[in-house]
Parts: structure tokens; C-alpha cells; sequence
């Protein structure tokens, strides 16, 4: 009976702590701390270790901050510069998107009548116009990817470890 | 400060370069802290710092201030540190989660000030120092996140993608081995 008091006495200090405890409990060990020297003991080390680690300093490194805000401006400006590039492309990919859409039925009659004059199985023809539709994402994929090799070259000479 | 919020999320969301500086200056100790206390290394905390900064200008626009903007920064560097882990696997991902892997890490001893009355204080640090480096990585990291960073159980449970129920059990059991740890040094 009495272990159990203590060992409800020391999860109450650990959780007044971590997440809080209520105002009953808090009475409780309240109480239970006036007359338990052994548990008074444990709620003094919780509070000297956490004073202890609140109280810890670590050294910065020198310049730290004024080094950072120098290559995240350099950085900041790569991106602005990259900016309008970008732009342009969504915009080209978008108007061809529109225009595609737009010139659809005629794109695929035309090359129904290309096929059927040269000759070739429908499956082809069909592909074709599959391809003609996807060439602003197929376009822009690519700038993509290109742009990302770019990224990852750069972090290889000069990025984190 | 609902309008500090609204400037930083507008900053952030346009590159500001002036919001960023302040940015840095404001969070350099706090952002550098956590950061050695996850990877365990100097070199390396300063490295991932700058990385973290280039990320944030690059993502700022993600931040929408329904956060603090500490916890999503923490987020941030945290993510990169497990990426690059993966990338490396020289240290295994689990050391962040499994405390059975944490890995002690190390503090320059560079203290500028010495005065006599210092003197205590600094052996005192010294003892909590080595105490932390027994400590497994994802105990360090939350009560660094609980008890300095002063964070909310809920904030610290998003900065880890943990569940809360996680996060009080790492706070219990980091703080038990924290005071036992001290309890020995100091017999």
C-alpha cells in the first residue's frame, strides 16, 4: 500500500511536468511531499534537472548568422532572376493547353485522313494524336527534370555534407 | 501580433530577404541548439542551420501561421537531417526514434567568459553536458522541445510526425534517465 503511494507520488512528479496535473492531484502530492522525505527527495531532482538543462548554453558559431544571411540573400536572388523563366513557361504551357483543347476535333480529323491515305493502322494514327496531346507536359517535364539536375549538381559541389 | 504573423506569412511568401534576416538573427540560438542536439556534431549543425534558411525561403510560401513558425522550422530542419541520414545511411534513420541507437554528441568547449562566479555554474554544465550526451537522440530531443523550447505536447508530436502518446513516453522516460544520470554524477 505504501509502494503504491510513492509510486503514484513519482508519476505525478514526472507528469506535472510532461503534460500537467490537476488541481486534486496536485494536493495530493502536495500533501504526500510534506511527509514523504523520500518522494521530496525525487520532486527536488526532477526540478534540479530540468533547472540544469533550461539553464545549459551552447556556443555559437562565430558569424554564424551573418554567413547565413549572406547565402540566403545570394540564394534569393538566384531564385528571383530564375523567376520571369518560369513564368514563361507556364504560360506557353498553359496557352497550349487552351489551344489544344480548342483544336482538338480537327487535329484528330486530320490525322485520321493523314493515316487513312498512308495507309496506317488506326492504333497509329491514334498514338500520334495521344502524343500531339501531351507534348506541352512532355515539353515542360523536360524543362523540369532539366532544371532538377541543374539543382542537384549545384548541391553537390556546394550544399550539405 | 496577429499582424506580425500576417507581415512574417507575407515575407516569407515574397522572398523577402529583410524578413529572412530577422529571421535568422531571431531564431539563430534556438534553431542552432536543436540542431546539435539531433545530429550531435558542431560542423554539422552548421551546416544543416544554412541549409534550413535556404529551405525556408524556398518553401516559405507553405507557411500559412496556423503554427508557430518555431515548430515549422524545427520541422524543416528536422526533415533534412533524416533526409540526408537516409541519403548517408551511415547512421541508421531509427537513431532518431529508437533510443536503443542514439548517439552521444559532442560540444566545443569554447567558452568566452570566465569569471570566478562563473566557475560553479560552468561545472554544473559540464555535468549536464556529459548527462545529455548519454542520452539516446530522441530523448535529447524532446526535452530540449518540452523543457526549452517550452512547446506544447501537441507541437512537439507535429515537429516529429509522432503520435502524442509517443512524445509523453519519450518526456517520461528521457526525464527519469536525465535525473538518474545527474543523480550519479552528483554522488
Amino acid at each position: 500500500m505504501i509502494n503504491e503511494l510513492h509510486a503514484r507520488a513519482e508519476g505525478l512528479i514526472a507528469k506535472e511536468r510532461v503534460e500537467g496535473i490537476s488541481a486534486a492531484e496536485q494536493d495530493w502530492l502536495g500533501q504526500h511531499l510534506r511527509e514523504c522525505a523520500q518522494c521530496a527527495e525525487s520532486a527536488n531532482a526532477t526540478q534540479l534537472a530540468l533547472r540544469s538543462l533550461r539553464a545549459l548554453s551552447i556556443p555559437l558559431p562565430r558569424e554564424l548568422a551573418a554567413r547565413t544571411q549572406f547565402r540566403v540573400r545570394l540564394r534569393a536572388q538566384e531564385l528571383q532572376a530564375r523567376e520571369p523563366r518560369w513564368r514563361l513557361v507556364w504560360a506557353m504551357c498553359g496557352a497550349s493547353w487552351v489551344a489544344g483543347a480548342a483544336t482538338a476535333p480537327y487535329v484528330w480529323r486530320g490525322l485520321e485522313w493523314i493515316g487513312h491515305r498512308a495507309g496506317l493502322p488506326d492504333l497509329v494514327w491514334k498514338m500520334g494524336f495521344g502524343v500531339w496531346w501531351a507534348l506541352p507536359a512532355i515539353v515542360a517535364a523536360g524543362i523540369l527534370l532539366m532544371e532538377g539536375g541543374e539543382r542537384s549538381a549545384r548541391r553537390g559541389v556546394g550544399g550539405t555534407a | 501580433m496577429a499582424n506580425d504573423k500576417k507581415i512574417l506569412v507575407e515575407g516569407l511568401r515574397r522572398r523577402d530577404p529583410d524578413v529572412l534576416d530577422r529571421l535568422i538573427e531571431q531564431y539563430q540560438y534556438r534553431l542552432f541548439r536543436y540542431l546539435l542536439y539531433i545530429t550531435g556534431n558542431h560542423e554539422r549543425a552548421e551546416d544543416f542551420f544554412q541549409e534550413t534558411w535556404i529551405r525556408v525561403l524556398k518553401r516559405g510560401h507553405q507557411y500559412d501561421g496556423k503554427f508557430k513558425f518555431e515548430a515549422w522550422l524545427f520541422t524543416i530542419a528536422r526533415n533534412l537531417v533524416i533526409d540526408w541520414q537516409r541519403q548517408k545511411k551511415a547512421v541508421s534513420l531509427d537513431s532518431m526514434t529508437d533510443p536503443e541507437e542514439g548517439k552521444g554528441f559532442e560540444i566545443a568547449d569554447e567558452k568566452a567568459e570566465s569569471p570566478l562566479h562563473l566557475f560553479l555554474q560552468a561545472e554544473s554544465q559540464e555535468r549536464v553536458q556529459a548527462s545529455l550526451e548519454q542520452l539516446p537522440v530522441a530523448y535529447r530531443e524532446v526535452l530540449l522541445l518540452r523543457f526549452q523550447e517550452e512547446m506544447q505536447l501537441d507541437e512537439i508530436a507535429k515537429i516529429q510526425a509522432t503520435p502524442i502518446s509517443t512524445v509523453k513516453s519519450r518526456l517520461y522516460r528521457g526525464l527519469d534517465a536525465l535525473k538518474g544520470l545527474l543523480a550519479g554524477g552528483a554522488a
